[in-house]
């Protein structure tokens, strides 16, 4: 090569263009040479593969019992892979009961220790297969290793921590977690924290509390967004403290878990909180008030229904146009607040859930035509002026 | 003096091409290494988990529809089978002289409903909403015909109900996964991500069943291939690399991911814009940045979105010119961002680039090339020079587009049979010579009908989605 570019040379820039065509048509069949080699191997592999997984999807049942000893497919790769992937798969798809066998088989074999050892010493993309591999094992022996690689100095491999801490489904795994959030220095994604604990406190949410007690700012919000997924009704005056919280979200997050909680003080709390003077508490409390059956929450949703806020509006409003033996008597409540605003909202819900047509036929039935006029025609009215005041408060935004 | 111009202009197109093709491939380079750990990250993401997850904020999807009785009802029903939780559709048909309201009555049974409908952005009137008994997350918006996309869509965005827009076209096919794949990308910083992209892949040749792709296939014509090539260099290389750095200044208008407010801070999609989504995305980086917030504009290759691509000469030409007309309709009014510091790597990289080697390169390649012929003509240039000249930037400009085929095959493998693989590799060789040259003689089309003010939208011819097995 040196001789003919030293050639080339001698014909001065043109030369050098002439190397840089040699350069790039070198890197053009390289590039082609790579494509065809990679599609080449890439088709012997799974092919080897797939007729691996045939053979051994046969002999499943021995390989689980250990008729076939772990010796036999252990120290081939290919085979170690295969196993080791429908182990996993099984896992994840078993119930509590069908469990022990293939973690025993994770055991026996050496598969679960070989991970933990990969999820501890390696670094990069295996350390980070190994951390979610150990994850989807669901094993308690697998819980410390994932718990250390929460403190890697690498976020991605933090995140297959927490990720597969998670997916362990473990309030034993939740609490490295936890730890390190209440710590205030552990940073990952804020969505995957949440799923990770909602997926390891769904059965224990009370570990959670004791936590946000603990902490205070965004940390606090965090988790008190976790509780308000998970909340049950034995969790009760936790609860009713978050509610008077001094940080709105954790006040939203406190209504959010009132909705999961159809208990005495849930109507009581829900109606202090559908008058906070935040608009997003406001919100959580009339969409919890949506979830429970209460015939109390009616006027507390008709104030709601008048409030300054769009979205508060149109919750109310979803709520109550989902009250269906009060529909009636509710349109005439609303008509009589001499809110357009608020019947807009409530008309447009009930067009939007089918409920009108009902309400018209019943009216029709009873034969108070006349009231059903006159209800249409406030509601028509009402309409008119709310998409006025739309369009004039948007040209004064200057939004055009 | 002649001979000093031409000696000029000539080092000036060595250099521009040099840095141009040097440029390229520093972000080939960087989209392999990024999509490469985008593969291995979604190797650790299971979409069954997001699904269930009660922390996926719920999407509506608008798809403005002008026009399109041949496509409308199943795409629609595509959209309403999309894998995710919480979905909202509206579609905004934009005054349609066919009978795409008629075909969506009747295959959905609409209703008239009295929705809420504020005009936080205005908007031409609306005859109707209707909703259908069928699918209570449908909604259809009747509008007056304003001549443009961008009304339809701002017409979408003030009937949308959540706090996530994604705006699809009514002729283009979303995969199922598609959205819970791109709001995979909102997921990883909800606080920070404003806007995220899809991949827009070209339709032609693919075997379709129910409005889902069935079997991916090359197209059989030429000038469709030479489009697969180039869609996959400007999402896979192009918006992956320029994501990467929290510059990406386009987010496909037939498949993108917004956060509702932050349009509507900006004031929606500008009515009569030409490249409505480049400008969008211009101005929210106006914006955020104006404010100094933290924010990041991501691309997300995984998600797709399948879309009809020109059949003919005249179509395709049509489609360059106006997507050139939308670059300079963007940069125009906002050029007071150029080399300004308020407005960080977006005034000081992005925006040059794209003058430079967006909008000029039309201009500098022609007179490059006539200067040239003019050099070889006069002497100035020896022939053996300028044959290697053209040669070399022949062969460097083909081992890019190669390297896009590289990228494809070592992420997402969308052509699985080998013969396609080796059809797109064989276009490669003719991209640069003479498609290359055809577009850019329609690029300064674009240029001369939007200094003539001409910015008229005008149809492009497309075969439409049928449900026969092969579009």
């Amino acid at each position: 090569m040196g001789s003919v570019f030293k050639g080339i040379q001698k014909l001065g820039s043109a030369g050098l263009v002439l190397e840089a065509i040699l350069l790039s048509v070198l890197g053009i069949l390289l590039l082609i040479g790579f494509i065809v080699l990679r599609r080449w191997y890439r088709a012997r592999y799974f092919h080897k593969r797939n007729r691996r997984t045939v053979a051994l999807r046969s002999q499943w049942d021995d390989i689980l019992s250990g008729k076939i000893p772990a010796e036999d497919w252990r120290f081939k790769p290919l085979d170690c892979d295969i196993v080791e992937s429908i182990l996993l798969d099984s896992i994840e798809m078993s119930a509590a009961d069908k469990l022990p066998p293939l973690l025993d088989c994770l055991r026996v074999s050496g598969l679960l220790d070989m991970r933990i050892y990969e999820a501890r010493t390696s670094r990069g993309l295996r350390q980070r297969t190994a951390l979610l591999a150990l994850g989807r094992t669901r094993a308690m022996e697998a819980i410390p290793a994932l718990a250390a690689g929460l403190d890697s100095r690498l976020r991605e491999t933090r995140i297959a921590a927490v990720r597969g801490l998670g997916r362990t489904a473990r309030m034993e795994a939740a609490i490295p977690i936890l730890d390190r959030i209440v710590s205030g220095r552990f940073d990952a994604p804020e969505r995957s924290l949440k799923n990770a604990l909602v997926n390891c406190c769904r059965s224990s949410p009370e570990v959670l509390v004791d936590y946000v007690d603990r902490t205070h700012g965004p940390v606090r919000e965090l988790l008190a967004r976790v509780l308000g997924e998970l909340a049950s009704p034995e969790l009760g005056e936790e609860l009713l403290v978050l509610a008077s919280d001094v940080l709105p979200e954790v006040r939203a997050s406190a209504a959010r878990a009132l909705g999961n909680t159809n208990a005495s003080y849930t109507l009581p709390a829900l109606h202090s909180l559908a008058a906070d003077p935040e608009w997003f508490v406001r919100l959580r409390a009339v969409v919890a008030l949506g979830q429970i059956e209460n015939i109390g929450k009616i006027s507390i949703l008709l104030r709601a229904l008048c409030d300054a806020n769009r979205h508060v509006r149109q919750r109310a409003a979803w709520a109550l146009a989902r009250m269906e033996p009060q529909l009636h008597q509710i349109l005439e409540d609303v008509v009589a607040t001499k809110d357009d605003y608020a019947l807009q909202a409530f008309v447009s819900e009930l067009e939007r859930s089918g409920a009108i047509e009902k309400i018209v036929s019943g009216f029709a039935r009873s034969g108070h035509h006349s009231t059903e006029t006159g209800l249409m025609e406030v509601v028509a009215e009402a309409r008119k002026r709310v998409e006025l005041t739309g369009k004039a408060a948007a040209a004064a935004a200057g939004v055009h | 003096m002649t001979v000093h111009f031409l000696a000029i202009s000539n080092d000036t197109l060595f250099i521009y091409f040099a840095l141009s093709n040097l440029i390229y491939l520093g972000l080939l380079i960087v989209a392999i290494v990024k999509n490469v750990r985008h593969r291995h990250r979604l190797g650790s993401q299971r979409l069954e988990l997001v699904k269930a997850s009660p922390f996926t904020p719920p999407i509506t999807l608008i798809v403005p529809a002008h026009n399109e009785e041949r496509s409308i009802v199943g795409s629609v029903g595509a959209l309403l089978g999309l894998e995710y939780p919480c979905l909202e559709v509206i579609v905004v048909n934009d005054g349609s002289d066919d009978a795409t309201m008629e075909k969506m009555r009747l295959a959905y049974q609409l209703q008239a409903a009295r929705i809420l409908y504020i005009a936080d952005i205005a908007t031409a009137p609306l005859h109707a909403i209707y909703r259908s008994p069928l699918d209570p997350r449908l909604f259809v918006l009747d509008k007056e015909a304003a001549g443009c996309k961008a009304d339809a869509i701002n017409a979408g965005i003030n009937a949308a109900t959540s706090p996530y827009i994604c705006v699809v076209d009514a002729d283009s096919i979303l995969e199922k996964e598609s959205l819970i794949r791109i709001m995979a990308g909102v997921f990883s910083d909800p606080g920070r991500v404003m806007a995220v992209g899809g991949i827009v892949r070209v339709l032609n040749g693919s075997r379709v069943v129910n409005n889902q792709i069935e079997e991916v296939r090359l197209p059989k014509s030429p000038i469709e291939v030479m489009q697969v090539i180039e869609y996959l260099r400007a999402f896979l290389v192009g918006r992956e690399a320029w994501a990467g750095f929290n510059m990406l200044p386009i987010i496909s208008g037939a498949f993108g991911v917004f956060q509702r407010d932050l349009v509507l801070q900006v004031g929606g999609f500008r009515t009569h814009a030409v490249g409505e989504d480049l400008d969008l995305v211009v101005r929210m980086h106006r914006r955020l940045h104006e404010e100094r917030r933290p924010y990041h504009i991501d691309f997300i290759p995984d998600p797709t979105c399948w879309t009809e691509v020109p059949t003919d000469l005249k179509s395709l030409a049509r489609q360059r010119a106006r997507w050139h007309k939308g670059l300079i309709d963007t940069l125009w009014p906002n050029r007071d961002m150029l080399f300004r510091a308020r407005y960080g790597r977006i005034g000081w990289l992005v925006l040059p680039y794209m003058w430079i080697f967006e909008f000029f390169a039309p201009i500098i390649e022609v007179v490059g090339y006539t200067t040239i012929i003019l050099a070889l003509i006069s002497g100035e240039l020896s022939k053996a020079f300028f044959l290697q000249f053209l040669l070399f930037g022949y062969a460097f400009a083909t081992l890019l587009s190669i390297g896009s085929v590289l990228l494809e095959e070592m992420t997402f493998r969308r052509y699985s049979d080998w013969r396609e693989v080796a059809r797109l590799l064989i276009y490669c060789l003719f991209e640069h010579f003479p498609y290359r040259q055809l577009t850019m003689v329609w690029r300064l089309q674009g240029i001369w009908q939007y200094l003539r003010g001409d910015l008229q939208w005008r149809s492009m011819k497309r075969v439409g989605i049928s449900t026969d097995p092969v579009v």
